[in-house]
């Protein structure tokens, strides 16, 4: 039976690990650093270029330069590398692995043996080319991932959901993605608060099928409270003066920190696109 | 289900993002007609919501977990568009803080899971609870049949997504650059996996969680139908 699956403990984890996580992240964009001085206006664009350019290169050559120059902002930005490597591996990436690894044999990717392991009738063949697949699919996601956990590292998550005005997002997207944040907390909150009540009163051990339903419960719960709480905001709103259009108050500024960012991405990113598309492109 | 970035390759994220634009503009003029100034929170609590509920580990019998997207239920709580709005920043927040799901995919992650998702499961939702009296269980089984739908269909289209890659994006000699597998392996692994397990743990959450509402607040949802 499963009468000790822990999830109650399990979900209470997920949302403290989630919580630790934000926190040291606004703990990583307020140390003084090479990211952290920059505008975030233009880290986001500079940033949203580098993950494109992830996206388009063929290369595996062209992956490792873009991961070994992200890892070099990191030290430049005063972040642990051992801090940023787990944060980076941890989710995401590791998963991927697991499904780039049946890509590596010759019944996904046929082509020139590279390994032939023979376990009793079956014969396994690891390709030349489902060593390419897997490895330039891992390469790219861990790319990917690092860039956007850097720029999320390195910049105030309030800061950042403002710079999407910039990109032209609709105002309703931009307060809404505001708000959202807060209340994300406010809700893990919560939740943390009723599992310790329902801990604290029926103990470790219980039947999976109770567990659903206290689970759904809590769901249902989580809503009534979001409706109540609703008319305390909408009322807060109004007392700061709230009139239907929301009004972002719009603080960056550029320094020649930036101008020198620009510089450093333009070489690489210049370097990037000519080996991409060959400098008969060019 | 959420695509990372590296995934997909640059036609079929740009062409997810030219596909979302005029959806986002329409559920954004839809969702400012519609929705009373009182009511501008409840989106932010609904994205927030959306966001939480994927938070929300089940456990599977054999000691593993699983997690609702919540999708439909949001729908079917605020309506499709509202839902498509609150689940697209949901989105836009896991993978702009979280890393958990591409930048460049957010086209893609969008189009199954903020408009397929809540759009299918609504209105199957509306299909199967149609004159359905309040408080009756034909409201129980709707949700959870609209959230089995919802999030299958959109799990096919992920797979199919992901199953395009190899033939849209490869080298001279064949070899993909982005996902590795076909569209037969990719289909029947995301529709497996939701069809046998994901599925139901979103059977579960929206049946249950509308089971509740109706018994303990059934203004909640009949106040949003009769609306």
């Amino acid at each position: 039976m499963f009468k000790n699956n822990n999830f109650i403990e399990r979900s209470i984890l997920g949302a403290l690990s989630f919580l630790k996580d934000s926190i040291f992240a606004d703990e990583y964009a307020l140390k003084s650093g090479f990211l952290q001085s920059l505008d975030p206006r233009v880290k986001s664009i500079t940033f949203l270029f580098l993950i494109i350019q992830v996206l388009l290169a063929k290369s595996l050559f062209i992956l490792a330069v873009l991961y070994v120059f992200c890892l070099l902002i990191v030290r430049l930005s005063n972040i642990r590398l051992g801090f940023f490597l787990k944060r980076t591996w941890i989710f995401m990436p590791l998963f991927s692995l697991f499904i780039a690894i049946p890509a590596l044999f010759s019944f996904f990717t046929p082509g020139q043996a590279l390994v032939t392991l023979h376990t009793g009738l079956l014969e396994i063949i690891i390709t030349r080319q489902g060593l390419f697949v897997a490895t330039l699919f891992i390469s790219r996601v861990i790319t990917s991932v690092s860039f956007i956990i850097l720029l999320s590292l390195t910049t105030r998550h309030f800061e950042l959901l403002r710079v999407l005005r910039i990109f032209k997002v609709p105002q309703i997207f931009v307060m809404t993605l505001g708000m959202c944040y807060r209340y994300i907390f406010l809700f893990v909150q919560v939740i943390e608060n009723t599992y310790l009540g329902i801990k604290s009163r029926i103990g470790r051990g219980i039947h999976y099928k109770k567990g659903r339903d206290i689970v759904s419960w809590n769901i249902a719960l989580l809503w009534q409270r979001s409706l109540k709480l609703n008319e305390e905001v909408y009322n807060a709103m109004l007392s700061r003066g709230y009139n239907g259009e929301p009004v972002l108050i719009n603080k960056f500024k550029t320094t020649y920190k930036d101008w020198v960012w620009v510089c450093f991405f333009s070489g690489i990113s210049f370097w990037a696109l000519y080996t991409i598309y060959g400098r008969s492109h060019f | 289900m959420h695509i990372p970035d590296g995934y997909l390759g640059p036609a079929t994220c740009g062409f997810f993002y030219l596909v979302m634009l005029p959806i986002w503009t329409i559920a954004s003029r839809i969702v400012k007609k519609t929705l009373k100034t009182r009511q501008v929170p409840m989106l932010a609590i609904g994205a927030a919501f959306s966001f939480v509920i994927m938070m929300f580990n089940l456990p599977i019998p054999g000691g593993s977990t699983g997690h609702a997207v919540g999708g439909v239920l949001v729908a079917i709580l605020l309506g499709p568009w509202a839902a498509c709005i609150a689940i697209t920043v949901a989105l836009v927040i896991q993978a702009l803080l979280f890393g958990d799901g591409g930048i460049t995919a957010i086209g893609a992650n969008c189009f199954n899971m903020a408009f397929v998702l809540p759009f299918a499961g609504y209105y199957v939702y509306r299909a199967v609870s149609y004159k359905a009296p309040a408080g009756s269980n034909r409201r129980v089984v709707a949700a959870g049949v609209a959230g089995y739908i919802g999030i299958n269909v959109a799990a096919v289209l992920a797979g199919v997504e992901f199953g395009l890659q190899p033939l849209l994006h490869h080298t001279s000699i064949g070899q993909a650059l982005y996902c590795p597998y076909g569209l037969k392996v990719a289909v029947f692994t995301m529709a497996g996996e939701h069809l046998l397990i994901f599925g139901w743990v979103e059977v579960i959450v929206t049946a249950l969680v509308v089971k509740y509402l109706l018994k303990q607040s059934p203004e909640l949802i009949e106040e949003r139908e009769a609306g």
